[in-house]
């Protein structure tokens, strides 16, 4: 468990709702409001997407919404930062291939 | 389009307080901020502050953000959150993006307040999830309680390094090392003490040349340099780790400026890009004024106090604050600016290698390249008569900007006196009861308090601590030297929480005498049996 029950300088960190998604079909839970990143790292997702050209995977870098590396599919629309997107209830997530929201061709 | 006295661009802590003062001036004020809250990276800052009273020093930075916060409600700034100001035009106009539409605003006056971005390194290897920055680390530990990883390597020992690097303790993850390609660190040596005794080892003059694993970090290698930074083969070194953290700089985030044809400048010593300022942050623009990190990368204290001045002149040059009231105003944030600027760290020094403190005394090498004072450095420092009794050590061996110490002592034990960069003396005169206020004002955790006669055989030690889980009165565990080594059982006779402290907790740990000037941090697991 990556989640920091207690903390000594912040105590407990509060949170939303737990809510559930998918990811890539998956049920998952996660906290309503805090990042789509956060959640999905709280699973053990780490990989967020696969590049265009060389079919390379990417993840959280910055995590303030400034680099791009950890766009999605959210809810069928490409290119969403993961890091600063709201989680909400019942979202669909997808690994992204390239830049858009069609399937990796091979 | 909507129209305002003032536009503040960044609503962190430049930003914040440019908008704060001049809305206390009158002026109708709207600051606009990409981001979803405000207070920029300050809610990320858990640790004290250094500087003094009036840059509120010792007080964490989230705190400092709160604050800010509800300071600019009061005066009645209005603050446009998730809106991206992405153009700057002549007579003061900008276009912003909120949600999906673009805004047209116009004010007499604009203050560019859009701090900074991190800096990276490319390796081997290097865009592989699990590699982030220092950034990245604190938005997901401290605003989101969740761990970048489980075993985390940190790439540059400036202040962020550092700082992050125990946060990253903080939030129960493991650092497995401190890299620098530079020969000595850069950050705070108190900083740098507080990862080295809890045995986090330093890897100065090295890099990485390698980011391992298959789709996502699982190990990483690093390399000595040599003189020109150039990796050495046959030096590298392994570590198993999930995450690699970058702390490697800050760029000024000054496009806006340079968009709407501000004169420019490339400065190394201030970060890059940054624009033409006077004293008051006017740019070559009149009427556009740049606050903060976007003119020069420093830290939190000098942008607020930075902000804080472009505000005023913003006031005064649209006509809501005499000529008069201006200076007088300005004068005091300028002396407040200057005593950070003064020591080691500041900003005309970087870069500089010091031998001797302002004091004339010796620093000391062994902070510089392994994190901690050598033993036979303390003394050179901590010069009295031995005296009975519970006593401060003060392990502050630098000339950086911060004096809580001095405030904090009930019986004006500790002196630092106006020049807030001198090293803290003790006066010997004064008697100290132990109440160890000094040891949590300190920012830098540098202040022990230490008795040697506690016990016959037996030496008491107070040290900083903000862990958990928290150690008990009565537990047994291992004493730690500066540099982590554990050096023997410890016995816990005290554990003190206060208000007054703010979450840093005293334990106070019962060492043999012979340990009394080695043991400054203590394990919560009992030595192992050799």
């Amino acid at each position: 468990m990556n989640r920091i029950s207690a903390h000594p300088i912040l105590g407990n960190i509060e949170k939303g709702q737990k809510v559930t998604f998918f990811m890539d079909g998956k049920l998952m839970e996660g906290y309503e409001g805090e990042p789509i990143a956060v959640a999905l790292k709280a699973s053990g997702v780490m990989i967020h997407r696969y590049t265009q050209k060389n079919h390379e995977p990417r993840g959280i870098f910055c995590a303030i919404g400034r680099c791009t590396d950890c766009v999605m599919i959210v809810d069928g629309v490409p290119n969403i930062r993961t890091c600063i997107t709201p989680l909400v209830s019942g979202m669909m997530i997808q690994t992204q291939y390239g830049v858009t929201a069609l399937e990796a061709t091979e | 389009m909507k129209r305002y006295d003032l536009i503040v661009v960044g609503a962190g802590p430049s930003g914040l307080s440019a908008a704060i003062e001049a809305a206390k001036c009158g002026l109708s004020v709207a600051v606009f901020d990409e981001n979803a809250k405000p207070g920029g990276q300050l809610f990320k800052q858990i640790h004290k502050f250094f500087g003094s009273k009036e840059h509120q020093a010792k007080i964490r930075g989230y705190k400092i953000g709160e604050t800010l916060l509800l300071e600019a409600d009061a005066a009645g700034v209005e603050v446009f959150l998730n809106a991206t100001v992405s153009g700057m035009y002549m007579d003061k106009e900008i276009l912003v993006r909120i949600g999906d539409a673009m805004e047209h605003f116009k004010a007499d006056a604009i203050i560019i307040a859009t701090g900074a971005s991190e800096n990276m390194v490319t390796f081997d290897g290097w865009t592989l999830p699990g590699v982030i920055g220092a950034g990245a680390a604190q938005t997901m530990m401290n605003l989101y309680g969740i761990q970048p990883g489980k075993r985390v390597l940190m790439l540059g020992s400036g202040n962020v390094g550092l700082v992050v690097s125990f946060q990253l303790m903080q939030a129960g993850c493991e650092v497995v090392a401190l890299v620098d390609a530079a020969p000595r660190i850069g950050g705070y040596g108190v900083h740098a003490s507080k990862i080295a005794r809890c045995g986090v080892p330093f890897y100065l003059s090295h890099t990485i040349t390698k980011a391992e694993g298959p789709d996502c970090v699982t190990g990483v290698e690093i390399s000595q340099v040599d003189d020109h930074f150039t990796p050495i083969l046959g030096t590298q070194k392994h570590f198993d780790v999930d995450t690699i953290c970058m702390a490697v700089g800050l760029s000024p985030m000054s496009q806006l400026l340079k968009m709407a044809g501000c004169s420019m400048i490339d400065d190394p010593r201030r970060g890059g890009q940054v624009p033409l300022v006077d004293e008051n942050g006017e740019t070559s623009i009149p009427g556009i004024f740049a606050a903060g990190d976007v003119s020069g990368i420093e830290e939190a204290s000098s942008a607020m106090i930075e902000g804080r001045m472009s505000g005023l002149s913003a006031a005064a040059y649209l006509g809501f604050l005499s000529e008069k009231d201006k200076d007088s105003s300005l004068n005091e944030l300028e002396v407040a600016l200057n005593s950070l600027h003064q020591g080691m760290f500041a900003p005309g020094s970087k870069g500089k290698a010091f031998t001797k403190t302002d004091e004339g005394i010796a620093v000391s090498p062994s902070l510089l390249k392994k994190g901690y004072l050598d033993e036979s450095d303390i003394s050179r420092f901590n010069r009295f008569d031995k005296k009975s009794g519970v006593h401060p050590i003060i392990e502050c061996t630098q000339n950086i900007p911060c004096n809580p110490c001095q405030d904090a002592c009930p019986k004006e034990c500790i002196k630092i006196g106006k020049t807030i960069t001198a090293l803290p003396r003790i006066d010997e005169d004064n008697t100290c009861t132990g109440c160890g206020m000094c040891v949590a004002s300190c920012s830098g955790q540098a202040i022990f308090l230490v008795d040697e006669d506690y016990e016959p055989g037996y030496a008491s030690i107070t040290l900083p601590y903000e862990f958990l889980p928290l150690p008990q009165k009565g537990d047994l565990g291992t004493a730690l030297s500066r540099n982590g080594q554990p050096l023997g059982t410890a016995e816990i006779i005290a554990v003190r929480s206060a208000k007054a402290f703010d979450h840093t907790t005293l334990v106070t740990m019962k060492v043999p005498v012979a340990q009394a000037m080695t043991a400054r941090f203590y394990k919560c697991e009992a030595p192992r049996a050799e």
